[in-house]
């Protein structure tokens, strides 16, 4: 203080300001070489990778081990006393379910939730999170492997695969060997509306996908907030059925007709499928099939599940997809977590999962004509059922190259800045 | 220190040398490592690249290998045959100067007759006014949504009047809603300013206005307005400056893209793969747009720091 | 309250009482004091608009349904009786909870006295230096949430990588961004009190340590104290930083569960949880309002405006 406060105080004058930043300034690039030298670990990690194999049906993958990140060897019990920690999405697992696995483990479990992939990919690599077991999706999962994220499973541990899984995931073809995965959930994609509030014969349209650019139900219109699942929508709707492509025509011919959408009806984006349209919030929604069948528990008091309707294209040639369970590798406790996996692909604990998220497990003993009749899905939605021969007709949201996916990111954020 | 080492002079008192730069070097130390860094690490990823596998960010730090692409990039989605920032920013703009000028329509009126004409009830009406600072702005944008749901008690009011045949959609993309929400969540903070500069006028003078012949809104134009001149712009600034940054009220009240703000591509872009540089060049941009209010801000700060308490 | 101005106005202008009783009535009607009706209509309106749809999401935390438009009953299922959704029992509202108590608490415990001894030391150091370290903590008081909290956001996923996201990162993200509310209350307060006391206290033959403590300590207590209660209230309404530095659920205080849940299927929970926030806030401020009164007992009057103005600008 050059001057006594009770005299006036000092000012911050336009001077003394200006000298300030100035001295910022130059401060700065002197910064920034000290700064280089402490931050030797993400140049590092930027620098050593090469290209990733991605996984197709025509190109299937066997992904790597690493010497330095075996699988666990056999015969080892389960820790004691662990807390096993899970990493999955939102309401995406029966919590009685993982309660029954507590209890039979004389163990603790405790569930994270990430809101996408992508925000959970960022975390798990910040190396900050000691999840043992995490649910990713395909699109993610060679990311996962050649970044070492995830650890390569011992299969004595998981018999229960070979026994009650469908044999398509014995050795499917993002993971051949299931080295590092086992199947969790299958779903499809399709539209769901509300027959009570949208009359129109939704199956029956031409084009069934139109009904989204229907400016009569503006505000009404929900998509799902996910750049593959919304913009995969929009290529089918103009008969692309390559899903995963890479073609610019495609993306940008994607990318008219979202700013087309965004400009007639007023689409909201969320992934509350679930609880939108029972509660009305939505009249139309892109849906996730499992979404579909546990959105009758979100059915306000006193109305009908029945007016929830589901379409998904019936000769099968539409987005089908199913999610996995991974073992990370700063699991803490992987005998545990593999030992959830097993619990998880057997048929009890698969049957009273579906019966709380809706989303069916690809188990043998489940058969798909009978869901309805047993009363796990309303006949109203029978074409949220999901049969392994859909496998072979429908689409599925597969990894793409870092390039590619930069022009599909590209496209949803023009489509969301409106 | 069993002794004072040396005499006070005439300015204050002879400490060490070391002792007051010694007081303030944690706080000191603090700001440079949490808050000057971070902000050049933002520059430094602005002007990074990008790692080829994980899309993620990646900084350089040495100012002489700063690469412009991200800068480059940003420049085209602004301007150019595919730009497609310029509506979200002129949307921010708008929303933000309508709801400013709300703020200020509405809220000029109340802190006047609180700071004149306040009375014996001045003391309730200014924790009334105080109120909702307290409370929290999520919770406020939460009573919301709860009123202007399809069943709740905005359209419920409407239907009973017979106003609307069908509930209105109030919370997917109507522009309305957003600037409403910003100016229910942001008044407070221009209210006070302006109570506190309406407060500081001498009635006196008003008075003395009055006794010179100038009528109730001559009085008004002439001397309160002018004299409150401060108390508004300060109000104004500190409301835009936080609305310029603001994604959440759009995303709770609206979620259409239809009305997404610049501070929605930001937080789009931060944790979108390979949009990081993006995110990191628009912040800089936002904050080089944002740097008169900030000055003018800082200033008053520093003002009303030296007035004292 | 009409008396009150009567009595206010003519302690004003003065002259109105020597009038005689007609002319003094007819003036009254035209005077510049009288309360403008339509402006306290206006006010009262906006004052029920600021405050009644909080005060009828709060009236719905109580709802014994699950709706929250349509009023079902009293009761107190949503705080404790339900046993999955309620604040107790859900383990996702309860976490927010505990998480932003945690957060408020930690952050008040470090930033106030950081951020004290730096008012102080600012205060009486001279030079360059000290003008840079002052306009850097105005300017961390100035800048917009967003434009810090994507820089502490990306200084702490590469740089201080060693900081884990979540509690760590969002507790220094978060003293950083408050350090500021002591710095500028303290520094006001020091520069109204000036330095007599403290030279007299050394002229009396105190060292400066003592002076400094014994002193000017105790006299800063209130502005201390009131920045501790402003710091505390304004974690707990943070949203940006802490979102962005959030880890996974059992980092996400009670804002960010707002947020999340708000616009998928909230039940009257989501409303206890931000009544909750609502009551903290308030006990916070009602408990420093009394504190701040009790510390500057004999002083009060003169600092109101000051106050109000300082208030104002933060």
């Amino acid at each position: 203080m050059d001057v006594h406060p009770r005299r006036g105080g000092r000012a911050i004058t336009r001077r003394a300001f200006l000298r300030g930043a100035l001295g910022a300034a130059i401060a700065v690039p002197t910064a920034g070489a000290l700064l280089e030298a402490c931050a030797t670990s993400s140049e590092s990690a930027a620098t050593v990778r090469t290209s990733l194999p991605l996984a197709r049906r025509n190109h299937p993958v066997r992904w790597p081990i690493y010497k330095d990140n075996p699988p666990i060897k056999s015969g080892l019990s389960p820790e004691r006393n662990a807390t096993l920690k899970i990493y999955n999405w939102a309401d995406y697992i029966y919590k009685a379910v993982v309660n029954d696995f507590a209890d039979h483990y004389n163990c603790k479990v405790e569930i994270s939730t990430f809101n996408n992939t992508d925000e959970a990919l960022s975390k798990l690599r910040s190396g900050e999170l000691d999840f043992d077991v995490m649910f990713p999706t395909i699109d993610i999962l060679g990311k996962m492997v050649v970044s070492q994220l995830v650890q390569p499973l011992n299969h004595s541990y998981i018999p229960n695969l070979t026994k009650h899984v469908w044999p398509a995931f014995q050795d499917p073809f993002y993971d051949r060997g299931w080295r590092y995965t086992v199947p969790y959930t299958i779903y499809t994609t399709g539209i769901t509306w509300r027959t009570d509030f949208v009359p129109d014969d939704i199956p029956g349209m031409q084009n069934p996908y139109d009904i989204f650019w229907d400016t009569r139900y503006k505000g009404k219109i929900h998509l799902l907030d996910d750049y593959r699942e919304a913009m995969a929508m929009v290529l089918l709707r103009n008969g692309i059925t390559n899903v995963n492509t890479t073609s610019r025509r495609d993306l940008s011919l994607v990318s008219r007709q979202l700013q087309e959408l965004a400009r007639k009806v007023d689409p909201s984006l969320d992934v509350s499928d679930y609880t939108d349209v029972p509660e009305g919030k939505a009249w139309i929604h892109q849906a996730w099939s499992g979404d579909m069948v546990s959105s009758q528990y979100y059915m306000p008091k006193g109305q009908s599940p029945r007016v929830i309707r589901y379409w998904y294209p019936p000769d099968g040639r539409g987005v089908i997809g199913n999610d996995l369970i991974t073992v990370l590798r700063s699991a803490r406790n992987p005998v545990l977590a593999h030992a959830f996996l097993n619990y998880m692909l057997s048929p009890k604990a698969a049957l009273k999962n579906m019966s709380w998220n809706g989303y069916q497990p690809p188990q043998r003993s489940i058969d798909p004509n009978k869901l309805v009749a047993q009363g796990y899905i309303p006949p109203t939605l029978k074409s949220a059922v999901v049969r392994e021969s859909d496998f072979a007709r429908g689409f599925e949201l597969l990894e793409l190259d870092p390039k590619t996916d930069a022009l599909w990111h590209d496209v949803w954020q023009r489509f969301k800045a409106g | 220190m069993r002794r004072r080492r040396r005499r006070a002079n005439e300015h204050g008192i002879w400490y060490p040398r070391w002792y007051w730069p010694g007081l303030a070097s944690p706080g000191a130390l603090w700001l440079l490592v949490l808050f000057l860094v971070p902000l050049y690490t933002v520059l430094a990823i602005s002007f990074g690249t990008i790692d080829p596998i994980f899309r993620d960010a990646v900084p350089i730090w040495d100012p002489l290998r700063w690469n412009s692409a991200a800068f480059i990039d940003i420049l085209h989605k602004l301007a150019g045959s595919h730009s497609f920032l310029l509506p979200p920013v002129e949307r921010t703009l708008i929303y933000v100067c309508a709801a400013t000028a709300l703020c200020l329509v509405i809220g000029y009126p109340v802190a006047y007759f609180v700071a004149r004409y306040g009375g014996k009830q001045r003391g309730l009406l200014l924790v009334l006014l105080i109120a909702p600072f307290w409370v929290s702005y999520m919770m406020r944008m939460l009573a919301w949504i709860n009123l202007l749901g399809s069943d709740g008690w905005v359209n419920r009011g409407l239907q009973l009047l017979h106003l609307v045949p069908h509930p209105i959609n109030w919370l997917a993309g109507d522009p309305i809603t957003v600037v409403l929400g910003l100016v229910y969540g942001y008044i407070p903070y221009m209210i006070l300013p302006l109570f506190a500069g309406l407060d500081r006028i001498d009635p006196a003078l008003l008075e003395a206005a009055r006794d010179l012949g100038a009528g109730r809104l001559h009085t008004f134009l002439r001397v309160t307005l002018p004299m409150s001149k401060q108390a508004i712009l300060a109000g104004m600034v500190i409301v835009t400056l936080p609305m310029f940054g603001d994604y959440f009220t759009n995303d709770l009240l609206s979620g259409s893209p239809r009305t997404a703000m610049i501070g929605n591509v930001i937080d789009d872009s931060v944790l979108t793969p390979g949009q990081g540089t993006d995110a990191a060049a628009l912040v800089i941009l936002l904050t080089l747009l944002l740097t008169i209010p900030m000055i003018y801000y800082l200033r008053s700060t520093a003002k009303a720091m030296r007035e004292g308490v | 309250m009409q008396k009150g101005i009567d009595a206010a106005a003519s302690s004003i202008s003065g002259s109105s009482r020597y009038l005689r009783p007609g002319v003094w009535l007819s003036r009254r009607w035209s005077s510049p004091w009288r309360r403008p009706l339509v402006l306290g209509t206006f006010t009262w309106i906006y004052l029920a608009w600021s405050i009644l749809p909080v005060g009828i999401a709060m009236l719905f935390s109580f709802n014994s349904g699950r709706s929250r438009s349509a009023w079902q009953g009293f009761s107190w299922r949503w705080y404790f009786g339900d046993p999955t959704g309620s604040v107790l029992h859900d383990p996702t509202l309860h976490a927010a909870l505990i998480q932003s108590l945690r957060l408020a608490g930690l952050t008040t415990l470090v930033a106030v006295p950081l951020g004290v001894l730096f008012a102080i030391g600012i205060d009486r150091w001279r030079g360059r230096a000290a003008t840079s370290l002052n306009f850097l903590m105005l300017l961390s008081f100035v800048i917009p949430e967003l434009i810090l909290g994507v820089a502490l956001l990306f200084v702490f996923s590469n740089l201080f990588d060693f900081i884990h996201l979540g509690t760590p990162a969002q507790l220094l993200g978060l003293i950083t961004f408050e350090i500021s509310y002591p710095v500028i209350i303290v520094r006001a307060r020091m520069l109204s009190l000036g330095k007599e006391l403290e030279e007299a206290a050394m002229d009396l033959g105190a060292p400066p340590t003592h002076a400094l403590r014994r002193v000017l300590m105790p006299m800063l207590y209130p502005a201390i104290f009131a920045s501790a209660v402003l710091v505390f209230a304004s974690v707990i309404d943070d949203f940006i930083i802490v979102r962005y530095l959030s880890l996974d659920a059992s980092t996400e205080p009670m804002s960010v569960a707002i947020y999340n849940t708000a616009r998928a299927s909230p039940t009257p929970a989501l409303n206890a949880l931000a009544s909750i926030m609502v009551v903290v806030s308030f006990v916070a401020a009602v408990v420093g309002i009394l504190t701040y009164r009790w510390l500057t007992k004999g002083e009060r009057g003169k600092n109101d405006s000051a106050a109000v103005n300082l208030a104002a600008q933060i």
